[in-house]
């Protein structure tokens, strides 16, 4: 589904956050990227949907390459990968719904964008997006209104809205308390089942990695440190990972307990 | 009771010597009154001369007294020019105001990333805003003529001074999230300003509109000293014909259209933001 | 829609039914009936402003592709004589609207006091400079001077008011330990109060003076001085090549005298701790009616 070949990213400060990386990730897979703060996960997954790109090296979507895909033919793309982000990025202004249709913004006539009027078929995905991470009742609330969780939820639906091929969340439960981080990645993991939707996770929280995980790729300064199951993920391999010992700071429920 | 009133234990604390003030102080200080005077002296600026002053003060005594006994009846012949001030307001107001929100989105380099055609836009933006309202009326009033028109040519060039500059402020501070989110679902930058960045700016769009609007009417109240239509025009009238009992009615006429429509303008605006 | 087909877990939801719009729809409405009211009852064919563009640009060609330069040395005396009208006219309303500024603070004066000074101020920025030199000429006569009284006379409410604002603000410690040391009243407003709003005043006056060349600019228009005496009288002769020297030289002289300024006032305020008030604070706060600059922190207004 997803292939990185010989992928590079330097970024113009001098930065090396991906070296030389090739992975393969076939359909259906829900994998979590680990890593340190700095290790270059959101730009492997902004790689995936070309909001980094590459400067040497190839990554192929479902057979179509995102390096030399043109303008046009990269928003096709980015249509079917759905990206959640730790920010839930909403447009706080203006109601969950008109969030959740920016998901059906491509392939929209121009003035109906310019109108806000969605044609009735997206209005229907939109809602059934809604209805799949289960908060369609705040449909016509502001997200501003919203608590994270919900935003994030909101976040997710604007995603499954695309009818995405592939899911990619950054980092979706770094702003969120415990009981509600696992209520997202809940949500993911279902979604990732039920539709079969490709999907990878950045996450820095072991626990949750190893749970989540059905794959585990550890990420260090630009190169794979690591790519197995997530059973096989003992903390030795995260101790490798993130190149010192643990701490707390590295599980999720260890903080909760603070 | 002795010194201060404290006998303090002998220590070995130094007073500090009280510290002096930076020269620049002293250079600042000199050059704002030579400043000051230079601009004020008969001989290089503004010419202020208290002899002359009272010399024209007794002089205008008929003048006064007229401005201080207004013929009141005179307010009928305001209403038609009144009107039109108004007319030209909104008018000008609308057109501006649409203008300038395309021309805001081209100004902020968050919406046009090409750096060139930003700085171009915000460059004449600026000069744009350089130059009161009144200017391009006189400079319209030749062009097209006597008359409302004119006015309403140049308020527009004035609201999209004044919006489409402190709208561009407030979309270069944007969340740039949405944005990025609507870029990762596929979206054009159309797409992206339309749905990510817009209702951000939206409540203040309407705020600076409001405002402009507010200036609209305190500008075409004088657009039309220069012939550009509106009350103003009668001031020009009255004052060949020294009728300043009249003018003194028609400063009134526009000191409370102007205080009755900033009460409103300033009442709606803080409930948008 | 085959993913989407895809059952939904067993969890009964309610689609919430969409909410009716009707304000907005008839904000919209309102806003439409005006503009279409307006443009069609106003004596000017509109179609006309279709040709405002190519107007324009006639305009600019006739006034900048061949300036008459040999106008340059009037139009610099004449915008010299601008600035001085605004530095005066700025300087006479920073005098005269402090103690103003003090009277219409609500914190510092009574209740009924301080609306009343507050109404004054209001009255007093609502005629505009122009109309106000109108008035000033045929009691002190044409030129500069008359242009000077209508700027200093406005710049009293506009600074008087922005002022009392900054007043209004202030953190109410250095009050409470003047007065709790038994110093007369005048010695609270001068060590308690001033010390912590002069900064932003001196940058309100500043920006003052910068608005102030703009409306300097003009006021020749109707015989109070400046360059706008020029500039107008080239214009009714429709010698556009000289005009282009006035609007640019215009131009010039405010750009360059808003860089400076502007440069003072951000060394005046020290960057970061106080906000620098925007036009658009200004506005989105309704001209800072609503008090409390939310850089400054909590503002407890009501003491004294
Ligand atoms: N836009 C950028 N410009 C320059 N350097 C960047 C940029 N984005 C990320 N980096 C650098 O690239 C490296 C990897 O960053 P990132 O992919 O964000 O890591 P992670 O998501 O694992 O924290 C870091 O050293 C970061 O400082
Ligand atoms: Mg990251």
């Amino acid at each position: 589904m997803i292939s990185f070949k010989n992928a590079s990213v330097t970024y113009p400060g001098g930065v090396h956050a991906l070296r030389d990386v090739t992975l393969d990730i076939p359909p259906g897979q829900m994998i979590v990227i680990v890593g340190l703060s700095g290790a270059g996960k959101s730009t492997l997954i902004r790689a995936i949907n070309g909001l980094v790109p590459l400067t040497g090296g190839d990554v192929r979507v479902d057979g179509r390459s995102v390096t030399q895909a043109s303008g046009r033919q990269l928003r096709e793309l980015r249509a079917e990968v759905g990206m959640i982000f730790q920010t839930f990025n909403l447009v706080k202004r203006t109601t969950v719904l008109n969030n959740v249709l920016m998901g059906r913004m491509h392939g929209t006539a121009w003035w109906r964008t310019l109108l806000g009027r969605y044609p009735a078929d997206d209005l229907e995905y939109a809602m059934r997006a809604l209805e799949r991470v289960e908060i369609v009742e705040k449909a016509y609330v502001r997200a501003s209104n919203l608590s994270g969780g919900q935003q994030q939820r909101v976040g997710i639906a604007r995603a499954l809205a695309q009818e995405p091929k592939v899911l990619l969340a950054d980092e979706p439960v770094a702003s969120l308390d415990p009981p509600t981080s696992h209520v997202v990645m809940r949500d993911l993991q279902r979604i990732n089942r039920e539709l079969g939707i490709t999907t990878i996770v950045n996450l820095h929280f072991l626990d949750l990695a190893r749970q989540y995980g059905e794959r585990i790729i550890g990420l260090r300064e630009g190169d794979i440190v690591f790519d197995g199951r997530g059973e096989d993920a003992d903390e030795q391999v995260f101790r490798d990972i993130y190149g010192r010992s643990l701490t707390a700071d590295d599980v999720l429920e260890a903080k909760a307990e603070l | 009771m002795s010194a201060a009133g404290v006998e303090s234990a002998p220590s070995r604390q130094r007073r500090p010597a009280r510290p002096r003030r930076s020269p620049w102080a002293y250079v600042s200080v000199i050059a704002f009154l030579a400043l000051t005077w230079w601009a004020g002296s008969d001989r290089f600026g503004i010419g202020f001369s208290v002899p002359e002053l009272i010399e024209n003060a007794t002089r205008a005594g008929g003048i006064v007294s007229d401005f201080l006994d207004p013929q009141w009846i005179y307010w009928t012949a305001l209403i038609g020019p009144f009107i039109e001030t108004f007319q030209m307001a909104v008018i000008g107001g609308v057109i501006g105001c649409s203008i300038a929100l395309v021309v805001a989105f081209l100004a902020s380099k968050v919406t046009t990333p090409n750096t060139a055609a930003y700085l171009a836009d915000k460059a004449l933006l600026n000069i744009l805003r350089a130059l009161p309202d009144i200017l391009y009326a006189l400079v319209f009033v030749a062009a097209v003529g006597i008359g409302p028109l004119a006015g309403i040519i140049a308020l527009i060039l004035f609201n999209i001074g004044v919006v489409a500059k402190l709208l561009s402020e407030t979309v270069d501070g944007v969340d740039l999230g949405p944005s990025e989110a609507a870029q990762a679902a596929g979206g054009n930058r159309f797409q992206q300003i339309r749905a990510a960045v817009f209702p951000q700016v939206l409540p203040n769009y309407l705020a600076f509109s409001l405002y402009t609007f507010e200036l609209n009417l305190r500008a075409s109240t004088v657009l039309g000293i220069v012939g550009a239509g509106g009350i103003g025009t009668l001031i020009n009238v009255e004052r060949a014909a020294f009728r300043y009992d009249r003018i003194a009615v028609i400063i009134v006429a526009i000191f409370v259209i102007v205080f009755v429509v900033e009460s409103i303008s300033i009442a709606l605006r803080r409930r948008l933001v | 829609m085959t993913k989407l087909d895809t059952p939904i877990a067993a969890v009964s939801q309610a689609r919430p039914r969409r909410p009716r719009a009707t304000g907005r729809l008839l904000l919209n409405a309102a806003l439409a009936v005006l503009f279409l009211g307006a443009a069609l009852t106003v004596e000017v064919d509109l179609t006309r402003l279709l040709e405002a563009p190519a107007a324009i640009w006639r305009i600019l060609v006739l006034m900048f592709s061949a300036p008459d330069w040999s106008e340059l040395e009037r139009a610099s005396g004449l915008m010299l004589e601008s600035i001085h009208i605004a530095w005066i006219g700025t300087i006479m309303g920073a005098i005269l609207s402090l103690p103003l500024a003090f009277l219409a603070a609500k914190n510092v004066t009574s209740r009924t006091g301080s609306t009343v000074v507050r109404q004054v101020l209001n009255a007093i920025r609502a005629v505009p400079e122009l109309i106000l030199a109108i008035a000033f000429i045929p009691i002190v006569g044409l030129g500069a001077f008359a242009g000077t009284m209508a700027i200093g006379l406005h710049s009293i409410g506009t600074l008087g008011k922005l002022a009392s604002e900054a007043i209004e603000g202030i953190d109410p410690g250095p009050v409470e330990a003047a007065t709790s040391v038994g110093a007369p009243r005048m010695a609270v407003m001068r060590w308690g109060v001033l010390p912590q709003v002069l900064p932003e005043i001196v940058a309100f006056w500043l920006y003052r003076f910068e608005i102030n060349i703009r409306a300097a600019a003009i006021l020749g228009i109707v015989g109070a001085g400046g360059i706008g005496e020029g500039l107008s009288q080239t214009i009714i002769y429709r010698r556009w090549d000289r005009a282009g020297v006035y609007v640019i030289v215009i131009v010039l002289a405010t750009v360059a005298i808003d860089a400076v300024s502007s440069r003072i006032r951000r060394r005046i305020i020290g960057g970061g701790d106080r906000a620098i008030k925007t036009e658009a604070d200004m506005v989105t706060d309704g001209h800072g009616q609503s008090g409390p600059d939310p850089a400054k922190g909590p503002n407890p207004r009501d003491f004294g």
